[in-house]
């Protein structure tokens, strides 16, 4: 396996890492900025948040490129046996899935006050 | 490691039929007599045994739930104690959770993931046999700790500063504590080998794509114990730190914190759920494609599901601490989380209705409480959704709403499928059908009795009723609603009597199964019923997410494999491409004589901290036993 086809396949698996991880990266952070927000920094979850949802977007845009380039021939629904496109779809969603997860949780930063305990 | 090449030894490529068949099962049999059976390292020996005993704790289990809900049947009841009412709902809580619902998901696992897919045995099967013997120790502890009445006695949950030696100053709490180190380590075993045999030792061309559902749910299961139950480890044994040699974890007054332990055990505590929920998933998965005699529509789409609730389920723990005082925007960031959660569940309900909807459904006992899970799920998801939200969990925290919406979900999640997939698969595992007549009573009396135990119990929690409290007076006004939960709780009781009923009229004179009595296409039913010792005579080839259906009579294998000694082929982890043959281990009494010395260090680490010391050599003697060069051809790598 040549260094680039390493990479592609790398390329295959993005949404599936990048959501949750960006995921688990807004909750812990939101959640410790949580108790330092009320006196300083304000807006830093709300941040946070927006440019993690993007982070999960990109994983999802990366595995449908991925899917795009050429793979989806090597894929028919009923038999598998295309795990690589397979793995990439299945990115696709989760990007979005967990991209839907941290809007929430932006949306709960906006309406909730960090001082409120 | 590979095996070097032997030219002279004997393969299964020279060998066919009878002759095959007689000389593998010469080879992985599991020697005779009460020492070989003790020995034993064979998936299916060890997941029977495992299935077994995880039922005989559901039943323990399910007595202590008939004697609460005597106790509650009426107010002012004396059957019961107070002391003795707090022992049997932590015993029940806890023989549920770590004796009966994990174990029993695991159990179904070990025996069938290598037969689906189509290997010989599961990976480190000696690790397998360890699991099972400290399983059973530690439910044994458990339980014989009870009868000498130092049963726990703090809830499932064993808050501190409940659980601390002021408060629980017997060895009530330790007991809890070590019994969960032993059930932990008997999950992360059993986790650890199914990760290795779904990556390693799948067939020939069973790519990622084509891996039957309930083994990737297994597989997605087996990733959340070995992520989850480290924490739990890490609570109870600095419990038992704290209450042994005076560490202060938990104790604020010398920096310690209380919430900590609500932290660690809710970071266990919560995919706990979702450990049960997943596997409970992946059978009805398995058993709606065979009655609905179609795949399951969104293949893709239930994968995508299992992974990301396997994810999501790590960030929903603080709604068990929503009263705790925690900041309200961090409150609402798992709110946001634990809602979120609804939308892989309800995609895969989604793709259960629509397979239903498009296939040919043959209305069979397994597909009853297929249908009996949707029902009792979907109205424990909806309660889930409402207690998810800060405003009304604070109204109902630790009332009887949350017992009902819990059952809801763990019994309609997981129990259910269960009770389906013991109609589906166990005549696989003991050749014989289970009559569907009593089959059918089964199920009604389950659903019925069922819903009238635990529908009340929202009524009672909005009216007020809290949890953990051992009876009630008769102007409160719960009587009439209790009473009917009783009633409820004993014809839900008499279903499981009747299943038992059926299992043993079954193994007696159950009608013959055959390979394949349900038309099945995964590769389980490839093989006879029960299967022999070696699995298959000949590891299956795959071309078709429905193996058995696309190749039917004709499934095309691999040939190769030694015939002389225990090999298993190992297979690439995305496109399942053969490898390398690897050596299977024999039968061993290491991992039994492992497990009593484990045992031994455990039991006497909660009475005193020198165990660690006289503990561990025996340990070591036996570990290095297990281990030690035999000269056999295993070693020869």
């Amino acid at each position: 396996m040549t260094e680039a086809t390493g990479r592609a396949r790398l390329l295959y698996w993005a949404g599936v890492a990048l959501g949750p991880l960006a995921w688990g990266i807004n909750l812990q952070g939101v959640y410790v900025l949580a108790h330092f927000s009320c006196e300083s920094a304000r807006m830093s979850g709300t941040i946070l948040s927006a440019a993690l949802t993007i982070v999960a977007l990109l994983g999802s845009a990366i595995s449908a490129r991925a899917v795009r380039r050429g793979a989806g021939a090597e894929w028919t629904d009923a038999q598998g046996g295309g795990p690589r496109t397979f793995m990439a779809w299945v990115g696709v969603g989760n990007g979005v899935l967990f991209a839907l997860a941290i809007a929430n949780q932006l949306a709960a930063s906006l309406m909730i006050s960090p001082c409120l305990r | 490691m590979s095996m070097a090449a032997e030219p002279n030894e004997l393969r299964d490529d020279v060998l066919n039929g009878l002759q095959l068949s007689t000389q593998l099962e010469r080879v992985w049999r599991t020697p005779s007599g009460l020492f070989g059976a003790l020995m034993s390292v064979d998936h299916k020996v060890v997941g029977r045994r495992y299935i077994v005993t995880a039922f005989a704790f559901l039943l323990l289990g399910g007595v202590l739930a008939i004697l609460m809900r005597v106790q509650l049947a009426g107010p002012e009841k004396t059957f019961l104690s107070a002391d003795k009412y707090n022992q049997i709902f932590t015993m029940h809580g806890s023989t549920m959770m770590f004796l009966f619902a994990v174990p029993v998901m695991e159990a179904f696992a070990v025996y069938l993931v290598p037969l689906m897919v189509g290997t010989r045995n599961i990976a480190f099967p000696r690790l397998n046999a360890f699991s099972y013997w400290m399983f059973l120790f530690g439910g044994c502890f458990l339980w014989i700790s009870f009868l000498f009445n130092v049963g726990p006695d703090v809830g499932w949950f064993a808050y501190v500063p409940l659980s601390n030696l002021q408060f629980t100053p017997t060895k009530r709490a330790d007991v809890w504590a070590q019994m969960i180190t032993f059930t932990e380590v008997a999950a992360l075993a059993v986790s650890v080998e199914i990760v290795v045999t779904v990556f390693k030792l799948r067939a020939p061309g069973m790519t990622l794509d084509r891996i039957p559902l309930f083994v990737w749910a297994m597989l997605v299961t087996s990733f959340l114990v070995m992520f989850a139950m480290p924490s739990i480890m890490v609570a109870s044994t600095s419990l038992i730190l704290d209450r042994l040699v005076n560490t202060r974890f938990y104790d604020p007054s010398s920096g310690g914190h209380p919430l900590l332990w609500q932290h660690l055990f809710w970071f266990f505590g919560h995919p706990e759920v979702y450990i049960i929920f997943i596997p409970g998933t992946g059978m009805v998965s398995a058993i709606l494609a065979t009655f609905a005699r179609r795949p399951v529509i969104g293949y893709p789409v239930i994968i995508l599901s299992l992974i990301a609730t396997g994810f999501l389920s790590f960030g929903l723990w603080v709604h068990h601490m929503f009263v705790t005082g925690l900041p309200q925007l961090g409150a609402g960031l798992f709110t946001a989380s634990s809602m979120l959660i609804a939308v892989p569940s309800g995609l895969q309900i989604f793709c259960w209705l629509a397979t239903l909807w498009d296939g040919r459904p043959v209305y069979r006992t397994p597909l009853l409480f297929v249908i009996g899970f949707i029902v009792i799920f979907v109205l424990g998801g909806l309660s889930g959704v409402m207690v998810a939200s800060v405003p009304i969990d604070t109204q109902v925290h630790d009332t009887y709403f949350v017992v009902a919406h819990f059952h809801y979900v763990l019994i309609g999640g997981a129990v259910f499928p269960l009770l389906g997939a013991v109609y589906y698969w166990l005549p696989k595992i003991t050749g014989r059908m289970l009559s569907e007549r009593l089959g059918r009573w089964n199920f009604w009396l389950a659903f019925v009795g069922f819903n009238i135990a635990f529908f009340p119990m929202h009524i009672l929690g909005l009216i007020g009723m809290p949890r953990r409290v051992y009876t009630y007076t008769a102007e409160m006004d719960w009587a009439h609603l209790n009473l009917l939960s009783s009633g409820g709780a004993l014809l839900f009781a008499l279903s499981f009597a009747l299943l038992l009923v059926n299992v043993i009229y079954s193994l007696r004179k159950g009608e013959l199964a055959g390979d394949n009595p349900w038309s099945a296409s995964t590769l389980e039913w490839a093989t006879t019923s029960p299967p022999p010792p070696q699995g298959f005579d000949r590891i299956p080839v795959v071309k078709h997410r429905d193996p058995l259906w696309a190749d039917g009579e004709s499934l095309p294998v691999v040939a190769g494999l030694s015939v002389e000694r225990r090999e298993v082929l190992l297979t690439s982890l995305a496109e399942a491409e053969p490898q390398i043959r690897e050596a299977s281990p024999e039968p061993s009494i290491w991992p039994l004589l492992t497990a009593v010395a484990t045992t031994v260090f455990f039991i006497g680490s909660i009475f005193t901290p020198w165990a660690v010391l006289w503990g561990t050599p025996p340990m070591a003697v036996t570990l290095i036993g297990w281990f030690w060069p035999t000269g056999s051809k295993e070693d020869e790598e």
